[in-house]
């Protein structure tokens, strides 16, 4: 069924900044280059696209096709229009996370980052296998400055 | 060798869950002229999949960070991962072009840091390719004859190219020299350059995309697949495993990350390498590379 997100329209200028989404016509040459869409007929960045600039906010859930974006960049090299579907997904994913749709991992993530600094944690077992490679030890006094800049 | 210095990002991929490349990258580079500095105080780039996902601002912040960290010396930065390359690059054109740079600045002023835009943003390959595949195969200490390479450039390295400007994004050529400047054989396939599927959220739609390049990589018949990524790496090495105990598909190919098989080439010990760590065996490589 099709309905218009009157919040996700409030954020359309958002998206629109991320590429020249009206001058899509879709041609459909990131569809064709696209590797998500290759594997998944449900994933179609013209589709995105063309959707976005119509305001609709059903792409705006935790549970929504964008998520399963590559991020490959083939979309940007082959858009003859500089549309560049991807920015156009990476968008929707900020609206959906500043409206709260997006996915735990999106979440965590953060989380990890601006908490530890970095993505992955350091753990026991790495500083081990460090030492025994012979490795410096790893900087952790990262993260009070992150949180600094962060908050 | 005198050499050129540059300031060493690390990124969190490689020295937090996959060392033995830095320990390849801190043994080889030296060897051909590229000195790493250590600085202190970066943090994650951060990553251009989840953190980008969640806030353009905060990404562009944060990298800003550790670009003005970086430009406190006077060096260009290095880096052995795509997604670092791909977010550090990006956020210095950003800064270069866009009107951001003097919020982002009084972000980073109460930190005693500030952006003078004079340290380029630089991946190992593009270092290596600067000192040129002749000087680099005028090295090598155990050639690589008859070893067939399978390159996996990995799509933030190649694209977008009007950003990271780094090779022709269609008929890439930088790392296909670099390899052959060991005296390998590098083989096309079918898929060169797409993606390994590392960033898409389903397993099973990132598994497949993993053992698709695998399997073409395989008929080309790779003994080795070479990439210059961390999260590549791991989609490829990890991701077999999972291939094998998903898709029922089992390919065997080891990976290598290029400064692994650049350290093994100039002659060091492969067996002080920390390479038993990879989760696909390297034994049958070893024995094939002598």
């Amino acid at each position: 069924m099709v309905s218009v997100n009157p919040d996700f329209k409030k954020n359309l200028s958002e998206v629109e900044k991320a590429g020249e989404i009206d001058h899509c016509y879709q041609c459909n040459a990131c569809v064709s280059e696209c590797p998500t869409a290759r594997l998944d007929s449900r994933f179609n960045p013209a589709e995105i696209v063309l959707s976005a600039s119509l305001g609709l906010g059903e792409l705006i859930d935790k549970d929504s096709i964008i998520w399963e974006c590559a991020t490959c960049y083939k979309c940007y090299e082959f858009c003859p229009q500089g549309t560049h579907p991807v920015e156009v997904i990476t968008a929707l994913k900020n609206v959906a996370y500043k409206s709260g749709n997006s996915p735990e991992e999106i979440k965590d993530s953060r989380v990890h980052v601006i908490e530890n600094g970095t993505f992955i944690p350091l753990s026991e077992a790495i500083k081990k296998r460090r030492r025994e490679l012979g490795l410096p030890e790893v900087d952790s006094t990262v993260a009070e400055q992150v949180k600094k800049i962060m908050e | 060798m005198k050499g050129t210095d540059f300031t060493f990002f690390p990124g969190c991929m490689i020295p937090l869950r996959h060392p033995q490349i830095e320990l390849a990258a801190r043994i080889a580079l030296p060897q051909c002229g590229i000195n790493l500095i250590d600085v202190r105080g970066f943090s994650c780039c951060p990553e251009p999949w989840n953190i980008k996902a969640s806030s353009l601002e905060d990404w562009l912040t944060l990298a800003s960070r550790n670009i003005a960290l970086a430009e406190r010396g006077n060096r260009d930065l290095l880096t052995l991962c795509n997604g670092c390359y791909s977010t550090l690059k990006e956020a210095s054109q950003i800064l270069k072009e866009n009107g951001e740079k003097q919020t982002i600045s009084e972000k980073l002023s109460p930190l005693g840091l500030s952006l003078n835009g004079k340290a380029k943003v630089k991946h190992v390959a593009e270092c290596l390719a600067e000192v040129g595949a002749e000087r680099i195969s005028s090295l090598v200490r155990k050639p690589l004859k008859g070893l067939k390479v399978a390159i996996h450039h990995g799509c933030h390295l190649l694209r977008p190219s009007r950003l990271v400007s780094f090779d022709d994004p269609f008929n890439p050529e930088v790392l296909e020299h670099l390899v052959e400047a060991l005296s390998c054989e590098v083989v096309k396939y079918d898929g060169y350059t797409d993606c390994c599927g590392n960033a898409v959220r389903s397993p099973e739609l990132s598994l497949s995309m993993a053992s698709n390049k695998c399997k073409a990589m395989k008929d080309s018949g790779a003994d080795v697949i070479v990439v210059v990524c961390p999260a590549c790496f791991e989609q490829f090495d990890f991701g077999q495993l999972e291939i094998k105990r998903k898709l029922k598909k089992d390919y065997q190919i080891p990976v290598l990350h290029y400064c692994q098989l650049l350290a093994i080439s100039l002659g060091n010990d492969p067996s002080a390498l920390g390479l038993q760590a990879h989760r696909v065996g390297v034994d049958g490589l070893m024995k094939k590379i002598g």
